[in-house]
């Protein structure tokens, strides 16, 4: 991110979509590029198909059914049974390619937070490899229902966070989305608590709640571990120190002997999105408290079986590397620029002020040796530039020319 | 304290043996790390990572380096009492090198052998001084040189080639 001309402006292809920028802005001039919920529901009968953060956002509509019903009186319809066997079918999957996968691979990386594969294909190319070959659950449920119902609504994913919302419009791992429309977990919650209907309890609780311990950290780590045949060892991490310090550690072969990495770009997972409306630790509290029914039914389990020979959980696209380009294509160009790049940076401050509109000392040599800066966007570098300045002026203004005569002697 | 240590390795290969005209253009940087320091291990090869991918190196050879750097750093954390690394980027190759006045490796090939530790339980306890660290490093390295005298200190060059 660099601010030029008083606006901020962000480097494409170094954005992981982790909303740190809006978390972090005090004026609030960032916000979500999420769609127009308004118009949206003006339609008419509108599908949604919520992220599990959705179910643990509010005490009076806690849990799926309440949310379905307090959602109908909206005309609004919410697909949760269906997602919950999307999720089902992402731990199965994974689980079933743990078994399979040979001990030299592992551990594999959790594809769910789409942040961390932007981290991934952007500072980690080379755990590209590693990252779990199984589509977003998000995505794939809203495929099942339409293969399901053979319906052709037009979907809008209640997403916790700006990457979420991203995914839908440019999608990581597909060449495009199955959901139309993405608009954050806290719009509908707002809506919801601000005039909602009265819930009475009109539909049975569903009985399937685990795809909603995806929410927090660790859940998919657990619901993946349910379905193994062998015990298995995972990871879990949320927080992006944490997630880029876990990919350091795997990139330097630290940790083998793992099956399975959770990671999550904001910290506590899911619930703490920056597109929530609800306290993470409340949500954290309400995920605690719920009882999770790991026990899948007979039906379900022949049905996830059914499911996972189709395939429609599979990644559909290799994922990219999308690092910055080096400073030259040629090498030896490259490390003259380096060397000066190294030698401009010993001389700034490295206090990493950000008056100069970038995060760091680092990142202006590097931008100045890009030519997209001076040494004098430096604050403190132009005020030693006026120093030397007005020594030479002071010097300059004792010269008198010998035309006149000098008044000290 | 460590200045009296450069110069100890001669570099491995000469350049005009190699078919490479000079090797003027290297981009080298020092990094110094401290005995015990965990905290900090790390740091170097976090930065020859990022200068690394700065030039155009491929990641491949880069994640090589970074292991390298990786372990190297650990082996001055845990048992010389800290030491000096450096790596130089030259048109065919990338050099590691790494230098300590710690106690040396009595028998180096026995070092080298996956599992042989001399850690201590207080660094076991830590979790690392697995006897990893320097067959980590051979087999990341296209060759690899390491010089010891007892009580006196190890030197190390390892050689990544860019294209191999």
């Amino acid at each position: 991110m660099r601010v030029i001309d008083g606006c901020i402006q962000i480097i494409d292809e170094l954005c992981v979509d982790c909303g740190e920028c809006i978390r972090k802005c005090p004026t609030k001039a960032i916000t979500m590029n999420e769609d127009d919920w308004d118009l949206i529901h003006s339609i008419g009968e509108t599908v949604v198909a919520s992220d599990p953060v959705f179910y643990v956002q509010m005490s009076n509509y806690s849990g799926q059914s309440l949310v379905k019903e307090g959602l109908g009186y909206w005309n609004i319809t919410d697909i949760s049974e269906i997602m919950g066997t999307a999720f089902d079918l992402a731990a199965y999957s994974v689980a079933r390619i743990l078994e399979e996968e040979g001990k030299q691979n592992l551990p594999l990386i959790s594809t769910y937070c789409p942040a961390v594969l932007r981290l991934v294909e952007t500072n980690f190319p080379e755990l590209l490899g590693r990252i779990a070959p199984v589509d977003s659950p998000l995505e794939v449920g809203v495929a099942l229902w339409k293969k399901m119902t053979d319906r052709k609504d037009k979907v809008t994913l209640l997403a916790p966070c700006p990457a979420k919302i991203t995914l839908v419009h440019n999608p990581e791992g597909r060449e495009t989305s199955n959901i139309d429309f993405s608009v954050s977990v806290g719009k509908l919650v707002k809506a919801l608590l601000a005039g909602g209907p009265k819930v009475k309890g009109n539909f049975p609780e569903v009985t399937n709640n685990r795809w909603l311990e995806w929410a927090g950290s660790g859940g998919e780590a657990e619901h993946i571990a349910r379905f193994s045949k062998r015990p298995l060892k995972t990871i879990s991490v949320s927080g992006m120190q944490n997630t880029i310090d876990v990919l350091k550690e795997m990139e330097l072969g630290r940790l083998r002997g793992i099956d399975f990495i959770e990671c999550r770009i904001c910290e506590m997972g899911c619930i703490g999105g920056i597109g929530n409306a609800e306290s993470r630790f409340l949500s954290k509290l309400r995920l605690k408290n719920m009882k999770t029914n790991w026990q899948l039914n007979d039906k379900e389990t022949e049905e996830l079986k059914e499911w996972h020979k189709t395939d429609i959980w599979r990644l559909k696209k290799e994922l990219k590397p999308s690092q910055r380009e080096p400073l030259s294509d040629d090498l030896n160009e490259a490390m003259q620029k380096l060397k000066e790049m190294n030698r401009i940076y010993s001389e700034l401050p490295q206090i990493n002020c950000g008056s100069c509109g970038r995060p760091s000392c680092k990142a202006m040599a590097e931008d100045i040796i890009r030519g997209q800066g001076e040494v004098s966007d430096c604050i403190f570098k132009i005020r030693e530039n006026i120093r030397e300045l007005g020594k030479e002026i002071v010097e300059l203004s004792e010269k008198m020319p010998h035309t006149m005569r000098r008044k000290d002697l | 304290m460590w200045a009296s240590l450069s110069g100890r390795i001669k570099t491995l290969y000469d350049p005009k043996q190699r078919g490479v005209e000079s090797d003027l253009n290297e981009v080298s940087e020092k990094f110094t790390v401290q005995g015990g320091d965990f905290a900090s291990v790390g740091k170097a090869s976090t930065a020859m990572k990022s200068a690394l991918e700065m030039i155009g190196i491929p990641s491949a050879v880069t994640r090589r380096v970074s292991i390298i750097a990786y372990e190297a750093e650990m082996n001055l954390v845990i048992h010389a009492g800290g030491g000096i690394i450096q790596y130089s980027v030259f048109p065919d190759r990338i050099e590691i090198t790494a230098e300590d006045n710690g106690p040396g490796i009595e028998d180096i090939e026995l070092a080298m052998e996956e599992g042989y530790s001399t850690a201590s339980d207080e660094i076991r306890e830590l979790g690392f001084g697995a006897g990893m660290g320097l067959s980590n490093i051979k087999r990341n390295s296209d060759d690899l040189k390491i010089d010891s005298i007892p009580e006196e200190g190890t030197s190390l060059l390892a050689v990544v080639l860019l294209e191999s």
